[in-house]
């Protein structure tokens, strides 16, 4: 089974890369951070795929569940900040959020 | 103990909200403050204990059942432990008076020491994962603190730094996965004995330049600096004062340094790229600091020009220049906080921090200004405060090193940081006192206490420059540096 | 193997589709199918804590924290994307397709299996008495959740003043 470790890591891979091209390219917060849940999506499946098939799979577990709960955490304070910056601006447009560069 | 590093801030953290209920701002204030004395006091005790046994290996018992808590301490942990408090006391104490009118001090607190506990956590443990997990503590932690103004400035650099780490953090994650895949285990020791028999040098390769990206993010290397002007000013000052003096250092360099020091070991190569990622930002850093009219926001690009010199020196790998670039953290940490928190000051004094309008407050605040020539000084390596020293050591492991162009460069560079810290003394200090300004008052007693405080270390560490050095830095540096001759005995 | 597969590729479709529907509320609502076919997998390759996890909180709690974000930003969805965005992101996603299918095979496959056997003991004792770290670690990451949605969702005190 050990062979099948780079099938699951190529999966993870592409997750990977959809949400990166979508953080670099979209304009909406909440599809920033849809794009930055898809990128998590890609590490835990590479977290729990690499256990199962180097015969690990208790603390890739446990590892697993550990990661859902941070990201819990990170939803919930990026959420918060979303909401926050529509109530200043009335918009999600992240083109707006550009004031601050240079 | 050493688990009360991480156990304390916590506990204190979680009651803090609650404490906040009955008394807003007298009862925080203690509690945080004599938290982080605590915690200063235990690092000063375990000094002695490290230089008698090395590296100390505390593992913990939960009401009887074996359970796997272990911390370890060496030289390198303890030192980092030891700025930690020590900067942070100094800056819970600046928050006393300069929280005032953010209000809600308790939940600004109670994060602070999370943020607090998530970098302890990140010094001491021995493993893989876990430091990927305190230091998700230590930033989800700091996102809100950036954000902790509310205003639209604070919102948007908050959210920009968020999505960042969350990538970094991410890559990084993904980089110990593929470790974890290759050897099946996750302790630093386990896991170099994994690596030293195995064939898998590309793969590796692949995990280090992800490690790079991720670690380089959180501690703004030039290429990934973009996000470390817009939070770092953004925040409140001491927030600021935290993220440059500390976090980009624990969650950046430590975190790096860590991994390679004692997991994959320093090869040449490593050690040439991550020299000349070093010296990029340094100089590059360096110059876009020139062009910058608000305080904070040059002082955070400095921020990444200083952490340039200690990547170079820890780069260098020999025990000179990881001496230099610890004691060069220490007193980065120090003078930038200090430098900070005075810029807090300033904007608590005159309500600006745009350097165009302010001028001649030398005559009228003399603390604040006092303090902030001594930190910046000491950062321009002026002698003889500690940055002089700490430059001057790195420059000469270059030099020992036969690395005379990196060493050149950072001499330049250091005249450039001389340069743009003599512009902010000028522009806010020294000449004629504007008219708006004559009446301004000295910032309140514990912000004052605060930057003097800070301002003392940076003399004091600079004028017994040559006890600290051999007593405590060389020893560290040493261990450090044999620990990376052990790793590459290995294999690789 | 194949049942295997297809879950995989039903993981990316629906993430791929996660961004490119206009409509933010199907956008979370296909995220979270992704996250239900993601804990299917979990399950499946033998890790049944981290599916019921994956999928009560992932595709449950977080879905139900997206709408409501986006119940309470109503304008957002007036923001267009660009259409080459949209247009280009499979061409991109097939190149790298092709890149990461080549470079993944060859990088990984050589690594040799681990030595040590299946790993002794129940999921319960791994993750309380190997783990024991992360899951203070878990105490502080949720503490710093909780303040920081405190900290951003406080009311200004000086708003009392007016």
């Amino acid at each position: 089974m050990s062979n099948l470790w780079f099938l699951y890591i190529f999966f993870a891979a592409l997750l990977i890369f959809t949400g990166l091209y979508c953080l670099l390219t979209m304009r909406n917060l909440i599809k920033l951070f849809i794009a930055v849940e898809i990128i998590s999506k890609g590490v835990s499946l590479a977290i729990v795929a690499t256990g199962a098939v180097k015969n690990n799979i208790l603390l890739a577990q446990s590892l697993a569940i550990t990661y859902i709960v941070v990201e819990v955490a990170l939803v919930a304070t990026a959420l918060a900040l979303i909401i926050n910056i529509y109530k200043k601006n009335k918009s999600l447009d992240v083109r707006l959020l550009s004031k601050l560069k240079g | 103990m050493v688990f009360s590093f991480i156990v304390i801030p916590l506990l204190v953290a979680a009651f803090l909200p609650l404490v906040g209920k009955f008394s807003r701002k007298l009862l925080p204030d203690v509690l945080t403050n004599a938290a982080l004395a605590f915690l200063l006091f235990n690092s000063i005790l375990l000094i002695k204990p490290i230089f008698n046994h090395g590296v100390i290996v505390q593992n913990l018992n939960w009401l009887g059942e074996k359970v796997n808590l272990q911390v370890a301490l060496d030289g390198f942990n303890l030192f980092m432990l030891f700025t930690i408090s020590l900067v942070s006391l100094c800056i819970a104490l600046f928050s006393i008076d300069y929280l005032e009118h953010y209000g809600h001090k308790s939940t600004f607190y109670a994060l602070f020491l999370v943020m607090i506990a998530g970098m302890n956590g990140l010094v001491l443990v021995p493993d893989l994962f876990s430091v990927y997990l305190f230091l998700e503590v230590a930033a989800v932690a700091s996102y809100a603190l950036v954000a902790f103004g509310l205003g639209y400035d604070e919102l948007e650099a908050s959210f920009k730094y968020l999505m960042l780490s969350v990538v970094a953090s991410a890559f990084a994650l993904l980089s110990i996965t593929v470790i974890f895949g290759m050897t099946g285990s996750l302790n630093f020791q386990a896991v170099a004995q994994g690596l030293q028999d195995l064939e898998a040098r590309l793969v590796l390769g692949v995990c280090v330049a992800f490690f790079i990206m991720g670690f380089g993010l959180k501690a703004a290397l030039v290429p990934f600096h973009a996000w470390l002007p817009d939070a770092h000013p953004s925040a409140p000052a001491p927030i600021s004062a935290m993220l440059s003096g500390l976090l980009i250092k624990v969650s950046g360099i430590y975190a790096l340094f860590r991994i390679i020091y004692s997991v994959i070991g320093l090869t040449p190569v490593l050690s040439q790229v991550l020299m000349a990622l070093g010296t990029i930002s340094m100089v590059v850093a360096a110059l876009l600091a020139l062009g910058q009219k608000d305080v904070k926001r040059m002082l955070a690009y400095s921020s990444i020009s200083q952490v340039g010199y200690i990547v170079l020196g820890l780069a260098l790998g020999t025990p000179l220049g990881i001496a230099g670039a610890l004691f060069h953290l220490f007193n980065h940490a120090v003078a930038k906080g200090l430098l900070f928190l005075n810029s807090g000051s300033i904007q608590h004094i005159t309500g600006t921090r745009n350097l165009d309008e302010l001028g001649g407050l030398g005559k009228v605040v003399p603390v604040t200004a006092g303090t902030n020539l001594v930190g910046a000084l000491s950062i321009a390596g002026v002698p003889p405060l500690a940055g002089f020293w700490s430059k001057l050591v790195i420059i000469m492991a270059l030099i020992q090193a036969r690395e005379f162009g990196y060493a050149l460069v950072a001499i330049l560079a250091s005249i450039l940081t001389l340069w743009y810290y003599l512009l902010i003394q000028r522009k806010a200090f020294f000449g004629l006192v504007a008219e708006k300004w004559r009446q301004v008052k000295e910032a309140p007693f514990w912000m004052s206490a605060a930057n003097v405080v800070l301002a003392l270390v940076c003399i004091l560490a600079g004028i017994f420059f040559t006890p600290i050095f051999k007593t405590w830095i060389s020893p560290a540096a040493e261990a450090l540096a044999r620990g990376i001759q052990q790793v590459l005995m290995w294999g690789l | 193997m194949a049942i295997q597969i297809i879950l995989l590729c039903g993981l990316v479709i629906f993430s791929a589709l996660a961004i490119l529907l206009r409509d933010l509320i199907k956008a979370a609502l296909s995220l979270a199918v992704a996250s239900l076919l993601l804990g299917i997998i979990f399950f499946r390759l033998a890790a049944p804590y981290a599916a019921v996890f994956e999928i009560s909180v992932v595709a449950g709690l977080i879905t139900v924290l997206f709408i409501l974000t986006i119940a309470l930003t109503k304008k957002g969805d007036e923001i267009t994307e660009a259409r080459l965005v949209k247009l280009a992101f499979p061409v991109f996603l097939i190149l790298f397709l092709v890149i990461d299918g080549l470079v993944m095979k060859s990088l990984l496959q050589k690594i040799p299996a681990l030595p040590s056997g299946p790993e002794s003991g129940t999921f319960g004792e791994v993750l309380w008495k190997q783990r024991t770290f992360d899951l203070v670690a878990q105490v502080g990451v949720i503490l710093a959740g909780v303040l920081a949605v405190l900290a951003l969702f406080r009311k200004k005190e000086e708003d009392k003043d007016e």
